[in-house]
């Protein structure tokens, strides 16, 4: 039974590193657009690539440590099932040097990760650009199961509160790319989050708060946009997509909708 | 057309399944016996709420419940005839929906199939597909419709499964996968707004009862956010804009996120559930004059209790004959509504149908458009105060719902009303719709457009009200259009003004005088 238990915990290791291998070529990675068709999803906003390369470093960490326990667990196993009755034992337990040895390392790892990320936390909350510094496009309120989108008209500013002349959409969200904008993220009614999965970016909405988001995308197309909290029972249906256009079609869409917003209905008679 | 009925079978069946815990086990006292129950309770558990929940099917409206059986019975038989069940869809041609398909025509008739011309670009054609003539000799077969048995895209050969007599000629017509659009629709109503608009469009849905205001009821044929005049249906462009963008202030979300396949499919689906419904209901309203239960029982009371004082005071000579009972009432309505059944019935579906059919049609028509005459009053301080002067004039009347600061909080939610048709007063004080339930009128300060806040879609709710609810519509009669824009500029202005600008009831007063 023992060396079943040492080819059961080794050969579960090397599955689950097979699947973890495989998985990018098959589209079972990060969304995004996969690099040339193959291999793992690519983030779509600078800040949601440095997060994906904190994932690889934290994947490069764990996947030594989970090889290297999983080998030494399974040649303790392999080991003790097979020890001849007359062979001495070692017993390590309460080794003090072992002791401090794990200890240390895994403190020390853990230390470096904890000060590696905080550069880009810094980056993503207020180093580069504090969300309120960039330009507000839009402010995003989410209800069950919608999400409401107010812009301020061509050329004009966002307000905190809604203006004669704003642009309205719903469950689409149109920005610009290229260059860092924020949205005020609002709820009217529970919790909700916004979730962009392509570009990494997740905010929750917190009812009384108005919460600005910023991000910047690279390539001008459109984007799954989720909820990411449990709202109600609805909450797959809350659905929207974020449509990223270029500067110049960002200002062309924002004047036919607003055309079409104020539309009055009236056709002139053909003369 | 000839009035066919085409069933539509289902090819994937939405059950809806209503997941619900229920604890029917009670642990045995015994401890020898514990560790077994426990483990029972535990599976037990684990799989209540598993397994297909109940068959969805078209509920009955309540008037239907409270004819005498046999009319029940005749109405649910025409029902389930003419629309069919939600597993197995029937389309009955009569209506002015879009069942959906590919039309095409036969260019050349060869051994073995045809040589098919199809109107739009060369569609995807699947195997098994219905395939219904429309004209030529195949046309008008009562007993089954073909399907696609092969199909070369190339050479566009069809042939099809089924008899080959009688073969049809050059220039006879078909379609392909017909009722697809229903097929779709179903599908996408089932999986986002059976939830609350209830499987048959009764607004009962399982969530419904936790929603105010309550989702819609399809069966009146009513719908409330529309661009056409008071009297008629909403066009296809309404529902798909209301299930597009949602309504604010509601719980109906936007479905932005639909294709546009689904949300044509689906916008058919309520239409064509909205048929159904008023088709019951006129139904109903026809056969509860003479043949409800209900109406019986209470006639028969009355005439009882009736019969029973006059009894006490009346001499002996002239006693009143007694009153039938309600039994015999319902045994003598019982031999009427046979004959009636078979004399009267099928004229009075088929009046029914043809009067549904045209309304529907007509909403759709040009004329019952609502088209501004003008443009739009520019938006300036004078138009606003203009606009106010009638808001709060006798002629548009506005403040008695909304009140006269716009915060829907007129003299008219104070009070009790009476019910349409009858002597009795609601319960609540307030307005109610159509459905019967309250309803307040819009606060106009929040900027909450339900029904869109194009400055047009707020002139046709002035021009036209807002059907099933106490909102009357002022174009071409009380209010020129002219004047509607001019309500429009101050009522869109009314979200931006924090606090009234001049002491907004002297200007009342003046108003009013």
């Amino acid at each position: 039974m023992g060396r079943f238990w040492a080819v059961f915990f080794v050969a579960s290791a090397v599955i689950a590193v097979g699947l973890c291998w495989v998985a990018p070529s098959h589209g079972l990675w990060f969304p995004g657009t996969l690099k040339g068709g193959f291999g793992a999803g690519v983030a779509h906003s600078s800040i949601g690539k440095r997060i994906d390369d904190l994932f690889y470093l934290v994947l490069v960490i764990v996947a030594v440590t989970y090889i290297g326990t999983h080998a030494v667990l399974g040649y303790v196993l392999w080991r003790g099932a097979t020890i001849k009755a007359e062979e001495k034992v070692l017993f390590s337990h309460g080794s003090h040097s072992l002791e401090v040895i794990w200890t240390i390392v895994p403190s020390g790892i853990l230390l470096y990760i904890a000060l590696y990320q905080m550069d880009v936390w810094a980056a993503y909350r207020f180093k580069e650009f504090s969300p309120k510094k960039a330009e507000a496009v839009a402010e995003v309120t989410a209800r069950q199961f919608e999400w409401r989108i107010r812009y301020p008209a061509r050329g004009k500013t966002l307000m905190p509160t809604p203006q004669p002349d704003d642009v309205y959409t719903v469950n689409e969200l149109h920005v610009p790319t290229g260059r860092p904008v924020s949205i005020s993220l609002k709820t009217e009614d529970v919790q909700h989050a916004f979730f962009v999965p392509e570009l990494r970016i997740k905010q929750d909405a917190v009812p009384g708060l108005t919460i600005p988001v910023w991000f910047d995308v690279d390539e001008p197309r459109q984007y799954e946009m989720v909820c990411a909290e449990l709202c109600g029972w609805g909450h797959y249906k809350m659905k929207a997509r974020l449509i990223a256009v270029s500067d110049e079609d960002f200002g062309a869409w924002k004047d036919k909708a607003a055309l079409e917003q104020f539309d009055d209905g009236f056709k002139k008679p053909a003369e | 057309m000839a009035s066919r009925l085409i069933s539509i079978n289902s090819f994937a069946q939405t059950v809806t399944k209503m997941s619900c815990l229920r604890s029917p086990y009670r642990l045995a006292a015994s401890a020898s016996q514990r560790n077994f129950c426990c483990l029972a309770v535990g599976i037990a558990v684990l799989l209540s709420g598993c397994g297909p929940g109940p068959k969805a099917e078209f509920s009955l409206r309540d008037a239907t419940g409270e004819l005498i059986p046999a009319a029940q019975k005749v109405v649910k038989k025409t029902l389930d005839e003419k629309f069919g069940t939600p597993q197995n869809l029937v389309a009955w041609q009569r209506f002015p929906v879009n069942y959906g398909g590919v039309q095409g025509s036969v260019a050349d008739v060869s051994k073995d199939g045809v040589t098919a011309n199809f109107e739009s670009d060369l569609p995807a054609i699947h195997k098994d597909a219905p395939l219904l003539w429309l004209s030529g000799p195949r046309a008008g077969a009562k007993t089954s419709v073909d399907s696609v048995a092969t199909f070369d895209t190339t050479t566009k050969q069809l042939k099809w499964a089924g008899s080959a007599e009688p073969a049809p000629a050059a220039g006879d017509k078909f379609v392909i996968g017909y009722g697809g659009n229903l097929q779709t629709g179903r599908v996408v109503y089932m999986k986002n707004c059976m939830h609350c608009h209830g499987v048959a469009g009764d607004g009962a849905g399982p969530t419904a009862q936790y929603l105010n205001p309550l989702p819609r009821d399809y069966r009146l044929g009513l719908f409330k956010f529309t661009s056409t005049l008071t009297p008629e249906k909403p066009t296809r462009d309404d529902l798909t804009r209301v299930v597009q963008h949602g309504i604010p202030g509601t719980y109906m979300p936007s479905f932005r996120w639909l294709g546009d396949k689904e949300t044509t499919a689906v916008v058919e689906y309520i239409r064509w559930l909205s048929m159904r419904g008023e088709f019951e209901k006129r139904i109903d309203d026809d056969l509860s004059n003479d043949y409800s239960a209900v109406a019986m029982e209470a006639s028969a009371k009355k005439a009882n209790e009736a019969y029973q004082s006059a009894m006490k005071t009346a001499k002996k000579e002239d006693r009143p004959e007694k009153p039938k009972t309600a039994n015999q009432l319902t045994k003598a309505a019982l031999d009427e509504f046979s004959k009636y059944e078979k004399d009267d019935l099928p004229g009075v579906i088929n009046d029914t149908a043809t009067l549904l059919a045209e309304s529907w049609k007509k909403g759709e028509e040009a004329d019952s458009l609502i088209v501004p005459t003008v443009a739009r009053v520019t938006d300036n301080e004078a138009s606003r105060e203009r606009g106010k002067r009638l808001y709060l004039s006798d002629k548009g009347k506005c403040y008695t719902c909304h009140g006269v600061q716009g915060r829907g909080d007129g003299v008219a939610t104070e009070d009790f009303w009476k019910k349409p048709g009858s002597d009795e007063y609601y319960s609540h004080r307030g307005l109610h719709d159509t459905w019967g339930r309250p309803l307040q009128p819009r606060n106009l300060t929040l900027g909450q457009y339900r029904g869109g806040r194009r400055p047009v879609d707020v002139f046709r709710r002035i021009y036209a009200g807002i059907k099933g609810t106490p909102m009357p519509g002022f174009g071409r009669t009380a209010l020129k259009d002219e004047e509607i824009w001019d309500i429009v500029n101050y009522v869109m202005s009314l979200q931006f003004q924090s606090t009234p600008t001049k002491s907004i009831v002297t200007d009342h007063a003046t108003a009013s005088k």
